[in-house]
């Protein structure tokens, strides 16, 4: 056996291989054995006694013609036939009329005993068994040829269900990949829509000379734009259902960086980002809490618009993982209470992180802050 | 803020279909120095007034008003006369990316876009521009 899975291939494949192998072998020994060793071959044929010779007309040729192709038949068919009987065990729950393939093997290793016969009676005169072989080969010979014509409808209902399902198949994937690209289509839209809507802060901020207000809108374009990096990166997604957030969040790092681009500013921003697979609900507002935890890092952590950023994203047990911001700047006030604050960035952390199931904390980290956030993805975890 | 090249003033044509987001293109590229000679939503009047006006860059939209796509439009406008095309889109999917790369153009932003990201990309697409006809003139 060992040597059958040598090549790791399948078991079939690999006796019919050994098969072919000993058929070749037998047949090459036996013509070299003729051809090449005419004394010997001879030898066989005269000092022997052979009962079958007469009917050959005792002509050395004409009789290794026939004891070669009828044990070439012989072998062949026995190899059909463990092929066959393979296919029938391997397939037995599955292929309809299994029996048939039983019948047809059997008939096939009759016709193959009744050659091999041939070759043995050249030399034995065993005609009672030769005889009890061809009988067995009538009786299923008979009994493939009287129970063929009953499969005949079944099969040809066989072959026009195959082919049923290979249109059923293909209409199938055709009505997913529609699926697909309207999907995308949604997406598409869904941004574009966004980025109509960045737009108007845009230009509702130019109408005003006042920073905070500018400062406001610049604030609700991000936020906008954090969901719009949603549906970008689902509609450049294999599955069009999931992202990968540790990529999102690397792309929407570098915006938010760039929309407080200044040239005065010098904030460095490093990265430790895990793969993390999240459906679209989840994505949705853990894009928007990161936004709001950056940005927070920006306004509060880096007043004077230098220092670094870290941001982290990692699996933890359970189905969990972990997003961190830490920034080196000023640090939190020490009354600072994340369930009361009157900042709406902060609100929106918490709300956000409820609706999530999650855990956040803000942590001074002299100097600087952590804002540590942890929730569960398997939960939404359809890839 | 820096305008990528201050004098003489550049001259710039918006082919936009979403009415905002051109409003947008054409406020944020006045701020960085720029004159908007106008704001089309079909690739046909862009290709009209780019090869009648010959402005010094052009923002192009993907999908425009029309039978015509923005990528059709550049391919014609580049046929006719050499003027620096960057892409303003919301489409980033394979497909489209696959046929961007394979035509003449000098940049390429995603919408919503932020201000850096416009500025940069044009003043790289009018510097390779200028190369462009420095080396055509040796």
């Amino acid at each position: 056996m060992s040597l059958l899975f040598r090549d790791r291939l399948p078991l079939h494949v690999a006796v019919s291989k050994r098969c072919l192998h000993l058929i070749l072998t037998a047949s090459l020994v036996a013509v070299g054995f003729v051809f090449l060793s005419p004394p010997l071959s001879r030898k066989l044929l005269t000092t022997s006694f052979l009962p079958h010779a007469f009917c050959y007309l005792r002509n050395p040729p004409l009789i290794w013609t026939h004891v070669i192709s009828d044990a070439l038949i012989g072998f062949a068919y026995l190899a059909i036939s463990i092929t066959l009987g393979y296919l029938i065990y391997r397939t037995r729950r599955d292929i309809p009329f299994h029996w048939m393939f039983l019948a047809f093997g059997l008939f096939i290793v009759a016709c193959g005993g009744t050659h091999i016969m041939e070759v043995i009676t050249v030399w034995i005169p065993v005609y009672v068994l030769s005889a009890t072989v061809k009988v067995f080969t009538a009786l299923a010979s008979v009994t493939t040829a009287a129970i063929l014509p009953f499969t005949v409808a079944g099969t040809l209902e066989l072959v026009q269900q195959a082919k049923i399902t290979h249109e059923a198949t293909a209409r199938l994937r055709a009505s997913e990949e529609r699926k697909g690209a309207l999907l995308r289509e949604v997406h598409h839209r869904v941004k574009n829509n966004l980025a109509v809507i960045c737009s108007i802060f845009y230009l509702q901020s130019t109408h005003t000379q006042e920073r905070q207000a500018i400062e406001i809108f610049r604030d609700m374009e991000n936020r906008v734009h954090s969901m719009a990096l949603v549906h970008e990166s689902l509609y450049s997604s294999e599955n069009l259902a999931c992202i990968d957030f540790g990529e999102y969040a690397q792309h929407l790092a570098k915006d938010i960086l760039a929309s407080h681009a200044s040239p005065e500013a010098s904030v460095r921003l490093t990265t430790e980002l895990e793969k993390v697979t999240m459906a679209v609900d989840l994505a949705l507002p853990c894009g928007m809490i990161l936004n709001e935890l950056i940005s927070n890092a920006f306004k509060h952590g880096l007043p004077n618009v230098s220092g670094e950023i870290k941001l982290t994203l990692r699996k933890a047990p359970e189905g969990k993982c972990t997003l961190t911001v830490e920034d080196n700047g000023v640090g939190i006030p020490s009354d600072l209470d994340i369930n009361n604050s009157r900042s709406l960035g902060l609100r929106l952390v918490r709300l956000l992180t409820r609706q999530i199931r999650g855990s956040f904390e803000l942590i001074g980290s002299n100097p600087g802050t952590i804002a540590n956030l942890q929730f569960a993805v398997e939960r939404n975890d359809y890839a | 803020m820096t305008t990528p090249n201050p004098s003489p003033e550049q001259r710039a044509l918006i082919v936009e279909d979403e009415a905002l987001i051109a409003e947008e293109l054409k406020e944020r590229l006045s701020r960085l120095g720029f004159s908007v000679i106008g704001t089309v939503d079909s690739a046909d009047e862009g290709i009209a007034i780019a090869t009648r006006e010959l402005p010094d860059v052009i923002l192009m939209d993907i999908r425009l008003r029309g039978h015509k796509d923005g990528i059709q439009a550049a391919h014609e406008i580049r046929q006719q006369v050499d003027i620096p095309i960057v892409y303003v889109t919301a489409y980033s999917d394979k497909l489209t990316i696959e046929r961007v790369k394979h035509t003449d153009h000098d940049g390429f932003i995603l919408k919503p876009f932020h201000r850096h990201d416009l500025q940069s990309t044009l003043e790289i697409a009018i510097e390779r521009h200028a190369i462009r006809q420095k080396r055509r003139l040796q």
